[in-house]
């Protein structure tokens, strides 16, 4: 500020720019409004997705082994619900076993809930020997009447092991329903309805029922979550609002900053959901955050704002907002690169999907908040007809500006007494650190008093527990499973899993095998063996399937007796004890299981559990360096000086130790909530060393008098600024600690920690280092070292441009790692398809007629041409129909190289320009159709390699029997550019072509299905002439009808240049 | 005139006895627009656009069209709409102050191996640059609307004769004579979007009268007429074009002299080389794709102390740099930076040695396109002056289109975008095809 009683304008670019802003303030704030209004119907777009497997990469190996798992034996995340007797008896009377039996088939009968995955007492059956062979009976049916019915079926589950701990306590005082659910995003709906099933249920005395599982705790997240959400966020409007008439005691200075807030939030929310990723549990914290940054630019701004208004009174308004802006811009754009470069470092070192995402968005949500704070802010500042704050009228007096100077002057007195304490506080962080422990544990993200942490805790406690390690057991051929010698290993194998820590019990086909073989030795408990015959335990199969029903075993064989899958029950999620546990299997199964005979390999949500846990740790450090580094080159950059940069990280480093020594002191976990506090801190923390560097800069260059005089003013103006900037952060997550997730409590109160630490970092530590080290970065600091503000301005938001451009994409990039699983029949049946012989050339004319959900019809006429240049398809469409659309043209080049990207081109004749299209959209739909780019080009067929192949099965429609194949993409990457997350094709294998195809989107609900109406035979070759999609999500359908096709005549290659696009249809 | 249009219709009655299948296509359209600083009518016009496409025998195909528009706000060429910028047989037929009517294809193309020679009235396209053009100089353009209509409207066809020929599969030489003196459409003063930059148009001190000539336009059609090639190839995912045009600048030289204590103004026309080439890749989700253009000589104009100002020569090299993003579903982002230096720049000069503009185009769809909606954003860096144009269409029907928008400009009224400042209009149209 300068020190004569003009006012400090000197006309260079910068102030130009606001000038220019703050000539049409009207249009500035309708554009701004709009922008805000657009970003932000993107949120109720947004998906919540509460699941564990959010935190894990789709395409690695844990979960695509797990995921085919899924799909052999069917096993998925379960609801469990149980009735626990409470008064000592057990639950074999006849009105509890009643209660089980309505229960399941009220829960058999629910949306969501698949009907053949409800698992009960009601629902098995009992094996006993009889006098010609083998009794299945269901238990139900055991006994007279319901009296004897309770007594049998007691008897009955004392003699039969397998059900003891899983389905029936091993004291017989609870059991459990167990239900599998169709669609995993829907848990959340699917849990109240559970919950108000059993509340409208007449329940016995002396019974509890739970709710818990897996399933359970992923859906009862969400409604957590959702409370949260409502609770949280108009507390921190509130405390904002608070902070900010506090700091300025005028209207405008409170609803203003609301307005940036509301644009921050709404751009990384709403950008979020437009750009379709999940709202995650960590999201929660997102907030609080952006909340937070935004009303700082805000305060820094006003702040400035009210002083030159109370200094220069006979100014016009509009030269208080220049003047505010143009000395604001550059250290509000400083700390907004810096920050941004924190969150980048989040983005680029977590591999963790939410926490990826957390740090991507967090960045754009500070770009937001910068932009806004630049344009809106200055235009409605100019726009409304504001008053001068009574608190910078009367400067000197304001309380907040003396008691900073007052804290200031303290602080310069004793300069190495602070940097005592704080190198003290420094070695106790360093301390901590060492004693910082990485665990997690999903369920206890919940409160030790919710129904679901009891429930949970009750089930693991009459239960053998409700935690899966599955082992999967790979036999080499059909039928290997009879073999005597495999059997015994996996009984052995169970044995050895049930001395390991938290292991309560384990399923498999073995306790089957030995329960039939004792059944047909009349109920010998001796016999209770595996047999050392093949033939026999064939034959005990056989015998079962007779007498009961086949599919009671199809979650722990599969249909070939070639896989078995061995469900170990672990009474813990706690990380730390399974992956003991997981570790012996590796080395049990390494060294004592893996033969010729048969392989083993570990799945199960434990081991998913396992792989993404163990990676937090690394992950963490990874992006604290990462996020270190980039804030350390940001803040070198913007001041010239690597010195300064490693300056400026003084205080942030300072609170990441303090945290270290709360947390290691404190007993909290490095968790997944917790994990991602480094880089957030040193994101927000880095604020408070820009501002204040940049001010001591100006002031040892400007004042007179010794360097501490001169630094002086620093505390009751930045300081001033500062103070409240922190209290509003600080406020931000005093709100999070008000949160019911118990992770976000913590994560709240650990960066409230680090703020704290890095404010008092700043104003103490910075000055009077300066004062005692004198760098010369600030003394020498002349006015030539100043960066050139209007060019940095440009080249700034010329970066940022790119940042947010190359942010979207760069999200897409993922690894890819190729499943590895064999898939010789799905993979032969997709061949053949491929294969399908579509002539050397074809020319064909197709009406595409799309309908809206309401009926209304679009049609458009369309000219195509396709030619085979030796391995490269070459396709054009022309469309001739109607006048407005006529000549649009799409041309690509499809080539049979999987590592070779296509190309293609789109003419729009209103442009009478040929457009490249990135061969990447290919999961777009086609000029408004329901079928993507890529069914375009590849004409029924697909790209193998786009696929992990299966054949499921076959099925008869419309009369004939076709083969049905499923597909999954073969990483995430290649999903998300399908945007199909599966594919079930039923082909009709004597002509090779699909005639029915499902897809379903890459949150696995259905998306959209192809029915392949009429295929006739042209010129000897078989052709689809008519094919419609239906959208589900849209409800939106295309038909296209194909006539006029010859595959005789043929097609001239110029047909397929980019200068015959240009030229139209024909 | 009449003559030639004898002679159009005859030959269009010969041919549709001689055609095997005739297609009929009609475009009709009416837009208005709402200036938003004064609040007046400042379009509101109606336009038919019938053409007429066939084959006639095997290997020839030829294509007619002309567009009729009546513009009864009559804000964009006040009084009778003018030809002092078209060659003689590139006239507009005019009805009155509000009617014009323009032949906009005409055509044959005759097709032989894999060659192809395009005879008659059309449009070429080189360059692929949204909103500003650096190699796109082959056909002059209609400023009426300044540069806020499509090209493809506001792109002046032209006799042509268009060769391109087929060397190898992936790469095609087109070459180019254009015998038609024709030249950019520059509204006169009064009209709405009439050029008033001092970047363009010298402005007079106070008190002095200005009087702008007719243009003299070169009128021989052999001597006068222009010529190039483009050389263009698909290698390796990269498509990459050299292209060279002999031409007359489309822009005037705007002479002036004194006379009478007076000043008097004549744009005149003079030829340059443009030598340049393109290319694009696309990887990814990006297309990354770039043109550059040097000209040999281009007319800048300069500001000498109390006196009138004049103009010199300079070469200029020109390029353009663009970023498109295909990664977000149903939506297109592109960004563009372009740059042009004054190679010969002296002191005093109207334009700087280095002009900077950058421009951002996001368009996203809805409901499967049944909703468009797209934002083009140009920003001149040397004046910070800009134009934003978002649209919104509406396809209502297979055939009929509803559009809204609104084209706001920003900035120093001097500058080349800024001089429109209270130019900001609201549009709204609807289009029907037959």
């Amino acid at each position: 500020m300068s020190k004569n009683n003009t006012m400090p304008l000197d006309g260079n670019r910068i102030e130009r720019m606001f000038w220019l802003i703050t000539a049409r303030p009207g249009l500035v704030v309708v554009v701004a409004l709009c922008a805000l209004v657009f970003m932000a119907s993107g949120i109720p777009r947004l998906v919540k997705d509460t699941s564990a497997d959010a935190f894990i990469a789709a395409d690695n190996p844990a979960v695509v082994y797990r995921d085919r798992v899924k799909q052999v034996f069917g096993l998925d995340d379960p609801f469990v619900i149980a009735a626990i007797a409470s008064d000592g008896r057990t639950i074999y009377t006849a009105e509890r076993l009643a209660l089980v039996q309505n229960l399941t088939s009220a829960i058999g009968r629910m949306d969501n809930i698949d009907p053949d995955r409800v698992t009960s007492l009601a629902t098995e059956s009992n094996i006993v020997g009889t006098a010609d062979g083998m009794d299945v009976t269901e238990f139900y049916e055991l006994g007279d009447d319901s009296q004897t019915t309770g007594q049998a079926i007691a008897a009955a589950i004392d003699d039969f092991p397998l059900y003891q701990g899983s389905i029936v306590g091993r004291d017989g005082g609870a059991t459990l329903i167990v239900a599998e659910v169709l669609d995993d995003k829907r848990s959340q709906a699917t849990y109240d309805d559970l919950l108000a099933l059993v509340a409208a249920t007449d329940i016995p005395d002396g019974v509890e029922v739970h709710v818990a599982g897996e399933a359970a705790v992923s859906g009862y997240l969400g409604t957590y979550i959702d409370r949260d959400a409502t609770r949280l966020n108009p507390l921190s409007a509130l405390a904002i609002t608070l902070v900010l008439v506090l700091a300025f005691r005028t209207l405008a200075g409170g609803v203003l900053p609301n307005l940036v807030v509301a644009a921050t939030a709404a751009g990384a929310l709403g950008v979020m959901g437009i750009a379709g990723v999940s709202f995650f549990v960590i999201t929660n914290g997102l907030l609080p955050i952006l909340i937070g940054i935004a009303v700082a630019d805000s305060i820094h701004i006003l702040s400035e704002y009210y002083a030159l208004a109370g200094r220069f009174p006979e100014a016009s308004r509009r030269q208080h907002v220049v003047a505010a802006m143009s000395r604001m811009c550059r250290p509000i754009t400083l700390t907004t690169v810096t920050t941004v470069a924190g969150f980048v470092g989040l983005w680029l070192g977590a591999e963790m999907p939410p926490m990826k995402y957390f740090g991507a968005f967090a960045a754009l949500g500070v770009i937001v908040a910068w932009v806004y704070s630049l344009t809106l802010l200055p235009a409605a500042l100019t726009l409304l007809p504001l008053g001068s704050s009574p608190v910078f009228v009367r400067h000197r007096s304001d309380r907040f500006a003396a008691l900073m100077q007052r804290f200031g002057a303290v602080v310069m007195a004793r300069p190495r007494a602070v940097v005592a304490t704080l190198a003290v506080v420094a070695v106790i962080g360093a301390a901590g650190a060492s004693r910082l422990v990485v665990e997690e544990a999903q369920i206890e993200n919940f409160q030790k008093d919710e129904p679901i942490y009891l429930a949970d805790t009750a089930l693991n406690r009459a239960f053998d527990g409700t935690n899966y390690l599955d082992v999967i057991v790979e036999t080499p051929g059909r039928e290997g499973l009879f073999e005597p010698d495999v059997l015994r290993r996996i009984e052995a194998l169970q044995a050895f899993g049930e001395t390991l820590p938290g292991v309560r019990g384990s399923t498999s086909v073995v306790d089957y095998i030995k329960q039939m073989h004792r059944a047909v030795n009349e109920n010998d408990p001796a016999a209770y063996t595996v047999p050392d015959d093949a033939f026999l335990i064939a034959q005990l199969f056989l015998l079962y399937s007779t007498s009961g029903d086949p599919t009671d075993f199809e979650e722990e064989v599969d249909y070939d007796y070639q896989r078995a899958n061995v469900r170990f029950n672990l009474n813990t999620s706690f990380y730390r004890n399974n992956r003991e546990v997981i570790a012996s299997f590796e080395q049990y199964i390494a060294e004592q299981f893996n033969s010729d005979g048969a392989v083993a390999h570990l799945s199960g949500r434990v081991f998913v559990n396992h792989h993404w846990l163990k990676t937090i740790g690394d992950n963490h450090f990874r992006s604290l360096a990462i996020s270190l580094a980039l804030v350390w080159l940001m803040a070198a950059a913007v001041f010239h000086s690597f010195a300064a940069g490693a300056f400026a990280l003084i205080p942030v480093v300072l609170s990441i130790l303090l945290i270290y020594a709360v947390m290691g002191f404190g007993g909290i976990w490095l968790g997944v909530g917790t994990s991602m506090f480094a880089a957030i801190a040193i994101g927000l923390g880095i604020d408070f060393s820009i501002h204040t560097i940049d001010r001591m800069r100006e002031l040892a260059r400007e004042g007179e008098g010794t360097l501490a005089s001169r630094l002086a003013p620093l505390f009751p103006t930045t300081g001033r600024a500062l103070f409240f900037n922190f209290f509003a952060i600080g406020l931000g997550f005093l709100v999070l600690t008000t949160s019911e997730v118990p992770p976000l409590v913590k994560f709240g109160a650990l960066v409230g920690v680090a703020v704290t630490a890095a404010f008092f970092g700043a104003m103490a530590l910075m000055p009077t280092l300066t004062i005692l080290l004198r760098p010369r970065f600030i003394v020498d600091a002349g006015a030539g070292a100043a960066m050139p503000g209007g060019r940095a301005v440009t080249w700034t938001s010329a970066c940022a441009f790119v940042v947010l451009v190359g942010a979207l994409g760069w999200s897409d990039v993922a690894r890819s790692e190729n499943a590895t699983a064999s898939v010789a029949e799905g993979q032969r049946v997709m061949r053949a398809v491929v294969a399908r012989d579509e002539g050397d050339w074809v020319t064909r004319r197709l009406l595409m007629r799309m309908i809206d959900r309401n009926g209304t019809a679009r049609e458009r006429d369309t000219v195509s041409y396709r030619r085979y240049f030796g391995d490269e398809k070459r396709t054009v469409i022309f469309y001739t129909a109607p006048a407005n659309v006529k000549d649009t043209g799409f041309l690509t080049y499809d080539y049979a190289d999987a590592d070779k990207d296509d190309d293609q081109w789109l003419y729009l004749p209103a442009l009478r320009k040929v457009r490249r299209i990135s061969a990447s959209d290919r999961g777009d739909y086609f000029l408004g159709t329901d079928f993507t780019y890529e069914d375009i080009k590849k004409e029924n067929k697909i790209a193998l390699e786009d696929y992990q192949l299966d054949k499921v099965g076959e099925r008869d429609v419309g009369g004939r029997q076709l083969a049905v194949v499923e597909g999954i993409p073969v990483n995430e990457e290649i999903a998300q550019e399908l945007g199909y997350g599966r594919v079930r094709w039923h082909v009709d294998e004597t002509i090779a072509i699909s005639r029915l195809t499902e897809i379903w989107d890459v949150n696995g609900n259905p998306l959209k299905t192809l029915t392949v109406s009429e295929i006739s035979k042209i010129d000897g070759i078989w052709t689809v002439e008519r094919i419609e999609v239906d959208n589900h999500k849209t409800g939106h359908r295309t038909e296209f009808e194909f006539s006029a096709i010859d595959y005789r005549s043929e097609v001239a290659e110029r047909m397929f240049r980019t200068s015959t696009l240009k030229r139209g249809a024909r | 005139m009449k003559d030639l249009h004898r002679a159009l219709v005859l030959f269009a009655v010969s041919m549709s006895v001689s055609v095997s299948a005739l297609e009929l296509d009609t475009i009709g359209e009416f837009r208005v627009a709402a200036g938003l600083e004064d609040e007046v009518a400042a379009l509101a016009e109606a336009v038919i656009a019938p053409s007429v496409s066939g084959w006639l025998g095997e290997s020839v195909f030829f294509k007619a069209g002309v567009r009729a528009r009546a513009d009864f706000a009559d804000e964009l060429e006040p009084g009778r709409p003018g030809n002092d910028f078209r060659a003689r047989f590139s006239q507009r037929v005019t009805a009155g102050s509000i009617v014009d009517i323009e032949l906009r294809n005409f055509y044959v193309d005759v097709e032989f191996d894999d060659h192809v020679l395009r005879l008659g009235k059309q449009q070429i396209v080189w360059g692929e640059a949204d909103g500003l053009k650096v190699l796109d100089v082959v056909n002059p353009q209609s400023f009426r609307e300044f540069i806020l209509p499509d090209f493809d409207d506001s792109r002046i066809p032209l006799w042509t004769a268009n060769l391109e020929l087929a060397l190898g599969s992936d790469t095609n030489l087109q070459l180019l004579w254009v015998p038609d003196n024709t030249y950019h459409d520059l509204p006169d003063p009064g009209a709405r979007f009439a050029l008033a930059s001092p970047l363009l148009l010298p402005a007079a001190p106070a008190g002095v009268a200005v009087q702008l000539l007719s243009p003299r336009r070169p009128s021989r059609v052999v001597a006068d007429s222009d010529a190039g090639f483009r050389l263009s190839t698909f290698r390796g995912g990269w498509e990459l074009s050299l292209n060279y045009f002999y031409h007359y600048d489309d822009a005037p030289v705007l002479r002036t002299s004194t006379r009478n204590r007076g000043v008097v103004i004549t744009p005149e026309y003079q030829r340059t080389h443009l030598a340049g080439g393109s290319f694009n890749y696309a990887t990814g989700a990006y297309v990354v794709r770039g043109e550059l253009g040097y000209s040999s000589r281009r007319a800048v104009r300069r500001q000498h102390h109390d006196q009138v100002p004049g103009v010199y020569n300079t070469g200029e090299l020109a390029w353009v740099l663009g970023l498109d993003y295909d990664g977000v579903r149903d939506t297109f982002i592109s960004g563009q930076l372009f740059q042009s230096v004054a190679t010969a720049h002296r002191p005093g000069t109207m334009r700087d040695k280095l002009e900077s503009n950058l421009s951002l185009l996001v368009r996203r769809d809805f409901r499967n396109e049944t909703i468009n909606a797209e934002l083009l954003a140009i920003h001149g860096l040397n004046d910070n002056d800009g134009v934003l144009q978002f649209s919104v269409d509406y396809v209502l029907r297979s055939n009929l289109t509803v559009t809204a928008g609104v084209d706001l400009f920003y900035g120093d009224r001097d500058g080349l975008f800024g001089q429109f400042d209270r130019q900001d209009r609201l549009t709204l149209g609807i289009e029907v095809g037959f």
